[in-house]
């Protein structure tokens, strides 16, 4: 999808699943602990975010979801909306370079984003001097974290899509390959 | 054409990187009453009303997906509970003559006017947010200054301490936990009268360390940790004497300082209902951490936390 193709439509979708999104997590997901951590699914919204929607509103959201969670959690204002907006950019950018088509690229997506969410935010916190602990728990919290996250990367992807798909433009790449899987406009079937 | 998609890209993500870093630096930079808190206060009073709302229409989900893991966490410690109730009871017996002769020996030295948690006017709240991640250890209450909330505020449960409010909106309210890096609270062991300080323990943000115990502190494992009803500075929250905090799990020979680990009594990973010390206006707590803002800095710090200890624990302000 090009990214000049935003509808107000898409907008106001993205905008309500982020609230959503957020407030869930904040009133109920955190306060359900699986394996001693809890599922974080704001890099996972983020990330397909970008991945259905390429760089541009990928990194747009980011920033978004990022300063939505800063201010509904009272945290740093900035910091999860740096690291959100280069997560949504990174997969908006797979999306347009590679644009994956396996059924597993979600859970690789989410995995990666996750893993590069926790270990930017940890790295940002270690510079900007706040005092926490250094330690393997702090790994065990990270690799737990991508652990659970993964997870649940399949159902989100699912809601996710199913959200926003009604907003999306039609793709010219992904027509051309449907076109070709159902033999309309494929070379061969025409010669 | 390419080249210009290429361009805005790259803008968009540059122009959304440089104000995510000035954010930062205006946020970190800036003082607690500064613009920015502001409008977290600002956004935090706007939301409270809706994720108390969220929060109570989704508690069955949330107690659906709870159930299962503390069933299999209740069969693992009823064992080891049943065998403390039967330790406990013999020791309630024995504390209760201890007790009244206590109080008999307080009223006669004019001693038995200590601050009680109910002199705090408490003020009940429930859990409306959490932070997801390790480098915050707060959660978000649906009680703001309306109710009499402030910044500094004790809160705790049934269980214990809890921890503090360090932010607090009209309709909402930020209580760090007891597990965050900034906290510390002065506390006793208690069968000894010493006294320490319990801070996170580095390396372990769900464990506690009590530290600064005078030389030659006896702590045995099991034994309970309770608020000391001391501050060691004019700046600190005055918690009440006598408020669980956690259970000796080990002592620390290592240390320069004599330490020990303690683990939190509260269960801080599933907050429902907590408690908000408020000390109104006008209660012996406010007019207490009144005298002792109005003590004189610098000076000698033993001296110092010598007297504001003294006067906490007494209620010489009442």
């Amino acid at each position: 999808m090009s990214d000049q193709g935003v509808s107000g439509g898409l907008v106001a979708r993205i905008a309500a699943l982020s609230l959503v999104v957020v407030f869930f997590q904040a009133g109920v997901v955190s306060e359900v602990p699986v394996f001693g951590v809890t599922v974080d699914l704001s890099p996972l919204l983020v990330a397909f975010i970008g991945l259905l929607c390429g760089s541009t509103v990928g990194a747009a959201s980011g920033f978004a979801v990022g300063l939505l969670v800063d201010l509904a959690l009272v945290q740093t204002l900035g910091l999860t909306s740096l690291v959100f907006t280069l997560v949504g950019y990174w997969c908006g950018r797979l999306r347009e370079l590679r644009d994956p088509q396996a059924a597993l690229t979600p859970l690789l997506v989410g995995a990666a984003a996750t893993t590069a969410s926790l270990v930017a935010y940890s790295l940002m916190e270690f510079m900007l001097g706040v005092d926490a602990p250094v330690s393997l728990e702090l790994l065990r919290q990270i690799v737990l974290g991508v652990l659970v996250n993964t997870i649940v990367a399949l159902p989100m992807w699912v809601l996710v899509r199913r959200c926003l798909i009604g907003g999306l433009p039609a793709d010219p790449r992904r027509r051309r390959r449907r076109a070709y899987t159902t033999g309309g406009l494929s070379p061969l079937s025409r010669s | 054409m390419y080249d210009k998609t290429v361009r805005r890209r790259r803008a968009v993500l540059a122009l959304l990187v440089v104000l995510s870093l000035i954010l930062l630096t205006a946020y970190f930079g800036e003082a607690s009453g500064g613009r920015l808190h502001s409008v977290q206060r600002g956004f935090l009073t706007v939301v409270s009303p809706i994720q108390d709302g969220a929060n109570k229409a989704l508690k069955p989900v949330r107690d659906l997906f709870g159930w299962f893991g503390d069933t299999l966490h209740a069969k693992s410690q009823n064992a080891e509970l049943r065998k403390q109730v039967a330790i406990l009871r013999r020791e309630v017996v024995a504390d209760h003559v201890d007790q009244q002769s206590y109080h008999q020996l307080l009223g006669m030295f004019h001693l038995d006017n200590q601050l009680s948690v109910a002199d705090y006017r408490p003020v009940t709240a429930t859990v409306v947010g959490k932070t997801p991640n390790i480098w915050y250890s707060t959660v978000t209450i649906d009680k703001g200054t309306a109710a009499g909330v402030q910044v500094e505020d004790p809160v705790i449960n049934d269980e214990g301490l809890v921890g503090k409010v360090t932010l607090a909106a009209s309709d909402g309210a930020q209580v760090s936990l007891i597990t965050d890096s900034s906290m510390g609270v002065s506390a006793r062991i208690g069968s000894s009268a010493a006294t320490g300080i319990v801070q996170p323990k580095v390396g372990d943000p769900n464990d506690l360390l009590l530290q600064y115990l005078p030389g030659g502190t006896v702590a045995l494992k099991g034994e309970y940790v309770y608020t000391s009803g001391t501050v060691a500075s004019p700046d600190d929250s005055l918690y009440p004497r006598g408020i669980p905090i956690g259970q000796v799990t080990s002592v620390n020979e290592e240390s320069a300082y004599e330490s020990v680990n303690v683990h939190p009594l509260a269960n801080l990973r599933n907050l429902d209902v907590v408690q908000v010390l408020t000390a109104g206006a006008g209660s012996q707590p406010a007019r207490l951490s009144g005298l002792l803002s109005n003590l004189p800095a610098g000076g000698h710090p033993g001296t110092e936390t010598g007297s504001a200890g003294q006067l906490a624990s007494t209620g010489v302000g009442g």
